[in-house]
């Protein structure tokens, strides 16, 4: 008995000791997210590039796809641009969310749509184009709905609407295969509440591809 | 030494009166920002300074909303004055920014089973070392009265034979003495001879 209380500071401290080891590996930018689960919030925002095209959120359900948040002024963003244009050619579905940021009017700041789409086309012809379509949030009303902290931030969203995961931070080769799997994991599940047992087959070989 | 050093105090008159100018313009400069923003009544206005208290930024480190220039705080400081205008209290405020942010945006988190540690830690650790002190004071207590009745068992095997070496002795000078007066007796016996 007596040797066993001896060792309870030891114990004690080891314990300690590992726990705060671990924090030294912990990204302090991961706190888990309130919207994963959820279905994506609704809004109604226009086409970057054909700002008279409305999306809603049920005009997205229907397929599996990565919700992109990015904008022109966030180096990391572009840096990622490069590695999601290839995923796109892969055959990921990736949505755009252009993130922009609050004008000072007091420094003679405004928002310029036409100045903005010259700068976001030059920008996608020469770092590669992921976006299948690109959803302007002028007033970061859905950003803000979505609990996005910055940019870049990307959320993975099933067939039926629902956010299934939200990254913090670049997407790169690194990081993809964690996403990637959770990526083909919908599509399958996408596939098996399909109907037809044509569309699972197809699915299928794509996932085994 | 002490010269040397109070000239140098002195040569830093400059920033003494810049610190104190700072520090004698801080109030000014937050009411200013302050006076940007409308309020129905003072209630409101006390109700956003405690909100914006206590929220977290949730893309800093550290720092509540109030406090930060991020993006992300920038929005969430005009959605909390939005929704206190609207007449929501403290609590649908904070839920409406939970929902979005997570716990992480409140400075108080939530009792659930992965923080019940956060009240049972400490109160453990009291509950421990007041555990750990008990049982000492016992130990020393019962060590007291153990090392006491020692010392009464020594006394008394002390006294016992201090009575029996004065015995001892009273019965050697006794056996001494009769055994004398009986060489005295007979020499007297013997000197008529």
């Amino acid at each position: 008995m007596r040797k066993f209380l001896f060792f309870i500071p030891f114990v004690l401290f080891i314990a300690l000791a590992a726990f705060l080891f671990s924090g030294l590996f912990s990204d302090p930018r991961q706190h888990g997210s309130a919207l994963v689960s959820k279905t994506l919030p609704a809004f109604e925002l226009p086409d970057l590039m054909a700002p008279t095209t409305l999306y809603n959120a049920e005009k997205l359900k229907g397929k599996v796809y990565l919700l992109n948040v990015w904008g022109l002024w966030c180096p990391t963003c572009n840096a990622e641009l490069g590695f999601l244009t290839e995923l796109r050619k892969q055959g990921i579905d990736i949505v755009g969310l252009y993130y922009v940021q609050p004008q000072d009017s007091a420094f003679g700041e405004s928002f310029d749509l036409t100045k903005l789409q010259q700068d976001v086309v030059k920008k996608l012809q020469e770092q590669g184009d992921p976006y299948r379509l690109n959803i302007l949030d002028e007033k970061r009303s859905l950003i803000f709905d979505l609990g996005v902290t910055g940019a870049p931030e990307t959320f993975l969203i099933d067939a039926k609407g629902q956010i299934r995961a939200h990254h913090v931070g670049d997407i790169n080769p690194q990081n993809w295969p964690a996403l990637g799997a959770q990526y083909q994991a919908l599509l399958e599940e996408a596939a098996e509440h399909k109907p037809t047992a044509e569309a699972a087959t197809t699915a299928g070989a794509a996932y085994a591809n | 030494m002490l010269t040397k050093f109070q000239s140098k105090l002195q040569k830093l008159q400059w920033l003494k009166t810049l610190l104190l100018s700072l520090v004698l313009l801080t109030p000014f400069t937050t009411s200013a920002a302050e006076e940007l923003m409308q309020f129905k009544d003072a209630q409101q206005q006390a109700l956003y300074r405690e909100l914006t208290a206590e929220l977290r930024c949730p893309k800093c480190q550290n720092q509540n909303i109030a406090d930060s220039n991020a993006v992300v705080a920038v929005d969430m400081r005009e959605k909390t004055y939005q929704l206190v205008q609207q007449g929501q209290n403290k609590e649908q405020v904070i839920d409406f920014m939970k929902q979005r942010y997570g716990d992480f945006v409140h400075y108080q988190p939530p009792v659930q089973w992965s923080t019940i540690w956060l009240w049972l830690a400490p109160l453990l650790l009291v509950a421990g070392l007041f555990f750990v002190m008990l049982q000492k004071q016992r130990k020393a207590q019962s060590d007291a009265g153990e090392q006491g009745a020692g010392k009464i068992m020594a006394a008394d095997q002390e006294l016992e034979q201090q009575l029996q070496a004065l015995i001892n002795q009273a019965m050697l000078n006794q056996t001494n003495q009769t055994s004398q007066t009986n060489q005295t007796k007979h020499q007297s016996a013997r000197e008529p001879d």
